[in-house]
């Protein structure tokens, strides 16, 4: 008997170190994201006295309006996990320009030759390549840091220096 | 078994009142790949119920957290050892990297009397004003249960605004209202200054296009009235035919000058909803001139 109730005791803290539970809370700013924790909802934030396992797990962090963030975290038997998320908005952006025959490409994935065309774009730097008969001939970084019309001009005038 | 258990959780419950009491003693090692200044200073002056203690030729020995099997106990013996050579409670280790436009933050906080990693932070930020200062006065804070509500402002200002907060002083509505109530002023409002006068000018030609017709029709309107009663008054075949004639002249007149006075008024009405629509096309949005640079690098690079 004495032996039976050992090896029952030996299971039980066995299955609490594996399962062992680990407090969580969650922020981000701005407020109310949808947290998904290994693809499941457990709320918008802020989330308080949620509780997560120890091991290898997949934050997904969607807000409308902003772009949404994707983090692995490897949990390790503690107290208490933390998580702060800062949120970056996308922005909507119009590209214009006046100039004929150029071939527009924004951080090496999105190429285009209209005049005019609306982009959703995450706030902060952005590459942006320009393309003529072929030949790279301005390569330039933009801050998208609100929505607003981006014009494109070949040459920047003398009296704009 | 009872009863050690009960000896266990009375001697938990005193051992957390006595750390509770107890004026936070923190041995500092930062490593750092810049100089950050005033870090001591401000750590003291901001914590001024801990005692602080900086050690600069330790903070190699706490590396990196991840490539460890138990994070929590892997410099124990260390942490005891120092605590008790430095006669302190905690050490706090922090170190900054810097990468471009952005800086990663690591802190890792351990309690001298177990040898345990108690508190662990790592923050990835883009740089800003005083950044790394305000990073380590958030964690120290939060270790130590003392926050400041403008750490957290400071840290928010790097960030990029929610796009439905985003206040423009002018906006083209209100480019659009201004024009509703005088043609021009919501041109003139978003800097257009020529659409403006050609508004204003134009709006104000057709009121008083509108104006002179009202008086010509008055004057017809009157006029033909009095050659009517005239007209009725006289036996005269002259003073007849004379008043026959001026009041068919000033009917016609009326007749003219109220379809013009009607056709003036249209244009007016239609010109003043139309420059307001014209505010709102043209109104002051947010705008950024590309200007192709002068030397694009790659192509100095390929030739």
């Amino acid at each position: 008997m004495k032996h039976h109730c050992k090896k029952i005791f030996f299971v039980y803290f066995v299955l609490c170190g594996l399962f062992a539970q680990v407090k969580l809370t969650v922020n981000t700013i701005p407020k109310r994201a949808e947290i998904l924790l290994d693809g499941k909802s457990i709320g918008k934030t802020p989330i308080h006295k949620a509780m997560i396992t120890t091991g290898e797990h997949k934050f997904e962090i969607n807000k409308s309006g902003f772009a949404p963030l994707i983090y692995d975290l490897i949990v390790n038997p503690s107290e208490a996990v933390h998580l702060d998320f800062f949120l970056n908005p996308i922005y909507k952006v119009k590209f214009k320009t006046d100039e004929k025959g150029l071939i527009f490409e924004l951080n090496g994935e999105h190429r285009w030759d209209d005049d005019l065309i609306r982009l959703k774009l995450e706030a902060g730097d952005h590459m942006l390549r320009v393309f003529k008969l072929g030949n790279i001939i301005d390569e330039q970084t933009i801050l998208v840091d609100e929505p607003k019309t981006f014009r494109y001009f070949l040459k920047k005038p003398i009296s704009e220096e | 078994m009872k009863k050690s258990l009960i000896i266990s959780v009375w001697l938990l419950i005193i051992g957390k009142a006595y750390s509770l009491d107890l004026e936070p003693t923190i041995l500092v090692l930062n490593q750092f790949d810049r100089q950050v200044p005033k870090v001591d200073s401000t750590l003291i002056s901001n914590f001024s119920k801990s005692f602080f203690e900086f050690e600069s030729t330790l903070n190699q020995l706490f590396g990196e957290l991840d490539q460890v099997d138990n994070p929590a106990a892997w410099r124990m013996g260390l942490v005891k050892e120092l605590g008790i050579k430095h006669n302190v409670n905690f050490i706090l280790f922090n170190r900054i990297k810097h990468e471009e436009k952005r800086f990663f933050m690591e802190g890792q906080l351990y309690n001298t009397r177990s040898g345990g990693l108690i508190h662990h932070r790592k923050i990835d930020l883009a740089n800003y004003v005083g950044g790394q200062i305000n990073e380590l006065n958030l964690w120290v804070g939060d270790a130590f249960d003392h926050k400041n509500r403008e750490w957290n402002d400071n840290r928010e200002s790097i960030l990029f605004q929610n796009p439905e907060e985003i206040e423009h002083e002018k906006t083209p509505m209100g480019a659009a209202m201004r024009s509703l109530i005088v043609p021009g002023w919501g041109q003139a409002y978003s800097d257009k200054k020529t659409s403006a006068k050609i508004w204003a000018g134009t709006e104000s030609s057709l009121s008083l296009a509108i104006l002179i017709s009202f008086l010509n029709y008055d004057k017809a309107t009157t006029g033909y009235l009095k050659n009517l009663e005239n007209y009725n008054n006289t036996d005269n075949e002259k003073e007849v035919a004379e008043y026959k004639a001026q009041a068919e002249s000033d009917w016609d007149d009326h007749v003219k000058f109220n379809n013009l006075m009607i056709a003036f008024a249209g244009a007016t009405g239609t010109g003043w909803i139309a420059n307001s629509i014209h505010a709102w096309i043209v109104g002051p949005k947010p705008l950024k001139n590309i200007y192709q640079k002068w030397d694009p690098p790659s192509s100095a690079e390929s030739g």
